[in-house]
């Protein structure tokens, strides 16, 4: 009987120490941080992973996220500096950095992430309604994503958040305009294409005649020479046929009109209308000749 | 801890020390725990002759729990994966693929994420399965691959990332980034789009793909790395690059006039590489036909001359009678076949003659081209 309540009492006080044991330690996980609040007022933050110990019963755990969280807004239409529209939407990155701060004014991050949201869009219409499209899209976006982070990352401390980066993932011209610029873009294609095919026809052109002028030229050019060649052959005939005629000029022209007379009046139908005294008809009246001694003229 | 005082107790510290602090990954062997066991129930039968069986009972059940839960530490990593060992939510070591040991539940918990596969994101399209046929098609996403280039103009942009999770990085992957898939998706596109917007259309339609590629690499490295997010980009590929669809048609006819263009020089030069040779083959002939001539010319000269010199030679021996012969045998051959009519002006008998020559008769039983030739006849007759 004894030994009895002896036993029910060590296992009572077994079960009082578990309870306590169990109340006094909490452990932290490696994605987070832990608000230690001891009846309402908060006491410390354990930011280290592990197990940890705290007072039994009025100490209560508020875990809050240590990792580096999400905020992903939707696009929206900001006007640029020079009126252009641009559909914007960006992406912020950040983490808790005062668990007791964060806790106190925003308490949760679903809270936090719409607190977040609104002062992205202020900062992003602020930044990007400075600078115009131009500088959006092309030349200053890093630059612009710079300040946009440190300008949330400003008023977002007083939430005990710290913004790690804010990215601007599109910057896009509303659906309207994007239409104009597929516009553009076509007539500039056409009047690229048009003019590819201009110079094609120009650059023929050129081909063309630049064969022609080189084939004029050539033909010319075998004409001159064969001018110069036909002259040498005559030349070289007359020079040829004077050597040999210069001999006895007399002689060739008795021999060369005899040669003349026989080819050119050669033909059958050629009539003669003859005198009989002349040369050809010495003997026709006179059997010794008309004059013997005298030479025949042509 | 209660538990840890039972382990403590009656048997001091053990041998091995399965249960005590310390990361090791080999834990003791089943066959000493056993061994271990059966030497701790017999010298508890030696304690306790003839003691309660209860006692005895219930203090066997609870070292068979121990050992069970002892067991429990055992885990498997597979190929791809990567253990991590967690004590009480705190990251204290990684562990490779393989057997391993951690302490058992509620002390070590491990996490097996599949560290070692690469993962790939495909932004502007998307994997459609296609159950009936068993394939995958590529589908556009237009709202996440158009981009604004610098010069206004639009592009669809299609890209994968290769990408996995850092050798040494497992733990900032896991711990340090709420949503690491999606952190990497959002910083692929925010800087494809920062680097499209700062390039010109027509560069990154055809020359500028690698570098723009090997730029998007670098900023989506510097930037996960700046969020600690434990991630390596592996590679940055673009897939289709082209004009958005409203306008391809055009984009394409401007690659149709650029092949125009060569086409017309193609044509043109065809006509030049005919015409030029042609005239120079007409050149050739031309200044062949003045060779011949001037050859034929200078041949010619030189049979006449010597054939004058020939007939001037003979002439020499012999002037007169050559030169009687010559011009008898010429007025003969001329005359042969001639029609002749003798004329005497002089003689009495036909003194009262008038010469009528009918002219027109005699033309006219010829061609023209030859009706001087009387008037000519007189002249020549002497």
């Amino acid at each position: 009987m004894k030994t009895g309540v002896l036993g029910i009492a060590a296992l009572l006080v077994g079960l009082a120490l578990l309870v306590v044991g169990y109340s006094s330690v909490f452990t932290v996980g490696q994605t987070e941080q832990v608000l230690l609040v001891r009846l309402g007022e908060p006491v410390r933050v354990v930011t280290e992973p592990g197990l940890h110990f705290k007072a039994p019963f009025v100490d209560s755990v508020i875990e809050i996220d240590k990792r580096i969280l999400d905020l992903e807004q939707a696009s929206q239409e900001v006007i640029a500096s020079d009126q252009k529209r641009l559909v914007v939407d960006a992406f912020a990155r950040y983490r808790i950095k005062d668990a007791l701060r964060f806790y106190q004014s925003v308490g949760s991050i679903q809270v936090a992430n719409i607190q977040l949201t609104t002062l992205l869009n202020a900062s992003l219409r602020r930044v990007l309604g400075e600078v115009t499209f131009i500088q959006v899209v092309r030349d200053e976006r890093e630059m612009l994503m710079a300040r946009i982070r440190d300008q949330l990352d400003k008023e977002a401390s007083g939430y005990g958040i710290s913004v790690v980066d804010v990215r601007i993932r599109r910057a896009d011209l509303p659906e309207q305009n994007s239409q104009a610029i597929y516009q553009r873009m076509q007539t500039e294609r056409q009047r690229e294409a048009a003019e590819f095919r201009a110079q094609g026809g120009q650059k023929a052109q050129e081909i063309r005649a630049k064969a022609d002028r080189e084939a004029t030229v050539i033909i010319a050019e075998a004409n001159s020479a064969a001018e110069r060649i036909r002259g040498q052959g005559d030349g070289e005939r007359n020079r040829l046929f004077a050597q040999a005629y210069n001999q006895d000029p007399a002689f060739f022209a008795f021999y060369r009109s005899m040669s003349a007379y026989q080819n050119g009046l050669k033909s059958s139908d050629t009539r003669f209308l003859l005198k009989p005294d002349s040369d050809f008809f010495r003997f026709f009246g006179h059997i010794g000749g008309r004059s013997a001694a005298s030479a025949p003229k042509p | 801890m209660p538990w840890k005082n039972q382990t403590g107790g009656p048997w001091g510290p053990g041998p091995k020390g399965p249960w005590g602090a310390g990361p090791q990954p080999t834990g003791p062997k089943p066959p000493d725990l056993e061994d271990l066991l059966r030497r701790a129930q017999e010298r508890i039968r030696q304690l306790l002759p003839g003691g309660h069986l209860s006692g005895m009972g219930i203090l066997l059940i609870l070292i068979g729990a121990v050992a069970i839960w002892g067991m429990s530490g055992f885990f498997r990593v597979q190929s791809e994966e990567l253990g991590v060992v967690l004590r009480f939510g705190k990251h204290v070591r990684t562990v490779q693929p393989g057997l391993n040991y951690h302490l058992p539940y509620p002390i070590e918990t491990v996490l097996l994420p599949k560290a070692l596969r690469v993962s790939t994101l495909n932004i502007g399209l998307t994997l459609v399965q296609d159950s009936a046929r068993s394939t995958s098609t590529m589908r556009d996403v237009p709202e996440e691959s158009l981009m604004l280039t610098g010069d206004e103009n639009i592009v669809d942009v299609d890209f994968t990332v290769l990408w996995r999770i850092k050798p040494d990085g497992v733990g900032d992957f896991l711990f340090n980034i709420q949503n690491p898939e999606g952190t990497v998706k959002a910083v692929a596109e925010s800087a494809m789009r920062e680097w499209v917007g700062r390039s010109d259309i027509q560069p990154i339609l055809t020359s500028e793909r690698t570098k723009i590629e090997a730029s998007v690499h670098e900023l989506m490295q510097k930037t996960l790395d700046q969020y600690g997010a434990g991630v390596l980009i592996q590679q940055v590929q673009m897939q289709k690059v082209d004009p958005p669809a409203q306008v391809i048609d055009s984009f394409r006819d401007v690659q149709a006039a650029r092949a125009d263009l060569e086409r017309l020089q193609n044509e043109a030069q065809t006509y030049a590489n005919r015409v030029v040779p042609d005239s120079r083959g007409r050149a050739a002939q031309i200044v062949q036909n003045a060779q011949g001539y001037k050859e034929q010319a200078i041949a010619e000269a030189k049979g006449q001359s010597s054939r004058f010199l020939q007939v001037y030679q003979a002439y020499k021996e012999a002037p007169d009678v050559t030169r009687e012969r010559i011009y008898l045998e010429t007025m003969e051959h001329v005359l042969g076949d001639a029609d002749k009519l003798i004329y005497d002006p002089g003689s009495s008998s036909s003194g009262g003659i008038v010469p009528y020559l009918p002219l027109s008769e005699l033309t006219s039983r010829r061609s023209g081209s030859t009706a001087n030739q009387p008037a000519r006849t007189d002249g020549g007759a002497r």
